[in-house]
């Protein structure tokens, strides 16, 4: 039987060894926290997964909160126009729903449900000293935890990586009582907002410890007024800061606020980082090799809320290419070909999110403004946040954007 | 995964409620796991010269030194090998039977009655 070591227990790293006990493989993941100190801790994104990446959770038994969850229909986006208007405001369906579970219901319930499943699950912050030694003991070493000193074992790849510094300032509150959108009151969606040159305010339906939810999530402009969380308020300071911002910038939202709380005492993020390609093969310093994995190695912005889209899509991946391998030695030459496998689908996520970032140009614009007016285009772009490599055909190239606006 | 296993992991749970403790969502169960803790103490139940000679070269001299009862950081240290290391190795060796991982006042956090016994004790002891 193969041995596997997966460190890192979030939605790669527990995807990828849950679906690999599914083969009899080996495999021990090590976590920094007990499923426990995960439910008791504080929220880590807004995770909202479309239908590819849902459905490689359904084929495998994985979506244990499918049904409690609020399905996401569609996605509706709105401009901030001049005195409190709105420039644009549309809404189209999603061809099939999105959800989104909070992390820590579902890395808790899936690091439980694989020790269930007879894998190793060992409580440990891992250092670089601690692979030096573990390496050797395993066929393969798999990195998946995007936070921490081991990211530094793999280096940037400057080549794919535009950006030096974070490019929003980011904030979220996880919140009950949210009403919902006059417009399809019984369609619950994600709401995108821009406020153009300040930042973007997104609203998420999801699942949380403690039934349905909202996540109400800034993406603020460095250096504007939406960059204003580096004294790290308290949450119910936190969460008031975010409704001030949404009365000032986005009062239609803000008139869904009345009744809004926090869903617990954990329930506020703030923070920010530079997306970031890596090279996938990490060198030890004693001269074992490991293989880095979803956002250890392709870190976007979470504008275009692809992040556990992408871990997700990286698992079913990677689970290919180790099963496809037999065995072989899983040596720097196949790491390198399995990456190269996953990047072919994450190229395209990354070019779209680094392009997101930037103010919109002409064709964006032209786009976002023909959505208002013609559902096929909206429902075209709405459908993208699923299957990102459509956004080349058209979105990304203002000669194929304006090819397909005169035929659509 | 067996129908078992779907039906523990998911939470069971009626219309939305606000006041729902995270415990809920293990629909209740505690799990009989041993977190290998730095203070946890690991011993060799019956020695066997015979399994020694088969393991890994850190595995067996993990072997050899929990012939007597030690903590986790005990061992990394005496060793040299590092926490995480000796976290993977121990879990191992006591996942064949090998080793025996002692429970820590972690393992009780339900049982107050264990708890106040071991806060007793504590207190009593001559420092």
């Amino acid at each position: 039987m193969r041995k596997i070591l997966i460190v890192g227990a979030g939605q790669s790293g527990l995807q990828l060894a849950l679906t690999l006990r599914e083969h009899d493989y080996d495999v021990t993941v090590m976590s920094a926290r007990s499923p426990e100190e995960i439910r008791r801790g504080r929220v880590m994104s807004t995770q909202a997964m479309f239908h590819s990446a849902l459905q490689s959770e359904r084929d495998h038994g994985l979506n244990l909160w499918e049904a409690d969850t609020v399905r996401i229909e569609g996605l509706g986006l709105s401009i901030a126009g001049p005195d409190g208007g709105r420039a644009l405001d549309w809404f189209a369906p999603l061809d099939h729903y999105a959800q989104s579970v909070d992390q820590r219901v579902k890395m808790a319930g899936w690091a439980e449900l694989f020790e269930e499943r007879g894998g190793k699950l060992i409580l440990h912050g891992v250092t670089t000293a601690d692979l030096n030694g573990l390496v050797d003991l395993y066929d393969l070493v798999v990195v998946a935890a995007g936070k921490g000193e081991l990211v530094g074992l793999f280096d940037r790849d400057a080549a794919r990586s535009p950006y030096t510094v974070p490019q929003r300032a980011l904030s979220l509150a996880y919140v009950h009582g949210l009403a919902p959108r006059p417009e399809h009151p019984t369609a619950p969606g994600v709401r995108f907002n821009i406020i153009p040159g300040v930042g973007e305010l997104f609203m998420i339906p999801a699942y949380t410890l403690s039934g349905n939810c909202d996540i109400l999530f800034f993406e603020g402009i460095p250096g504007g007024p939406l960059d204003c969380w580096d004294d790290h308020p308290k949450p119910a300071e936190h969460l008031r800061r975010i409704l001030d911002l949404i009365e000032r910038f986005l009062p239609w939202e803000y008139e869904r606020c009345a009744k809004v709380e926090l869903t617990d005492d954990h329930a506020t993020l703030a923070g920010g980082y530079t997306p970031v390609v890596r090279r996938p093969v990490g060198n030890l310093p004693a001269g074992g090799a490991v293989l880095g994995m979803a956002d250890v190695v392709v870190a976007n912005d979470p504008i275009t809320g692809q992040g556990s889209n992408n871990a997700a899509k990286c698992a079913t991946s990677y689970l290919a290419s180790i099963l496809e391998h037999g065995d072989k030695p899983f040596d720097q030459e196949w790491m390198q070909a399995t990456f190269d496998r996953y990047w072919a689908s994450a190229h395209d996520v990354t070019v779209w999110t680094n392009a997101l970032l930037q103010p919109p140009p002409p064709h964006v614009q032209q786009i976002l403004g023909a959505a208002q007016a013609n559902p096929a285009v909206a429902r075209r772009f709405v459908n993208g946040f699923d299957d990102p490599s459509d956004f080349q055909d058209w979105f990304l190239d203002p000669e194929k954007a304006a090819a397909y606006l005169a035929t659509a | 995964m067996s129908e078992d296993s779907a039906q523990n992991g998911r939470p069971k749970r009626g219309p939305r409620s606000k006041r729902i403790r995270p415990y809920a969502l293990t629909g209740g169960r505690t799990r009989a796991r041993h977190h290998l803790l730095v203070e946890t103490l690991v011993s060799v139940p019956s020695y066997d010269p015979t399994l020694s000679e088969t393991l890994m070269p850190e595995s067996k001299a993990l072997y050899e030194r929990a012939r007597g009862q030690l903590s986790i950081a005990e061992l990394s240290v005496m060793l040299s090998i590092p926490l995480g290391v000796v976290r993977v190795l121990i879990s191992d060796l006591a996942a064949q039977g090998a080793i025996l991982i002692h429970p820590t006042a972690h393992t009780y956090h339900h049982d107050r009655n264990m708890l106040e016994r071991i806060l007793s004790g504590l207190r009593e002891l001559p420092v």
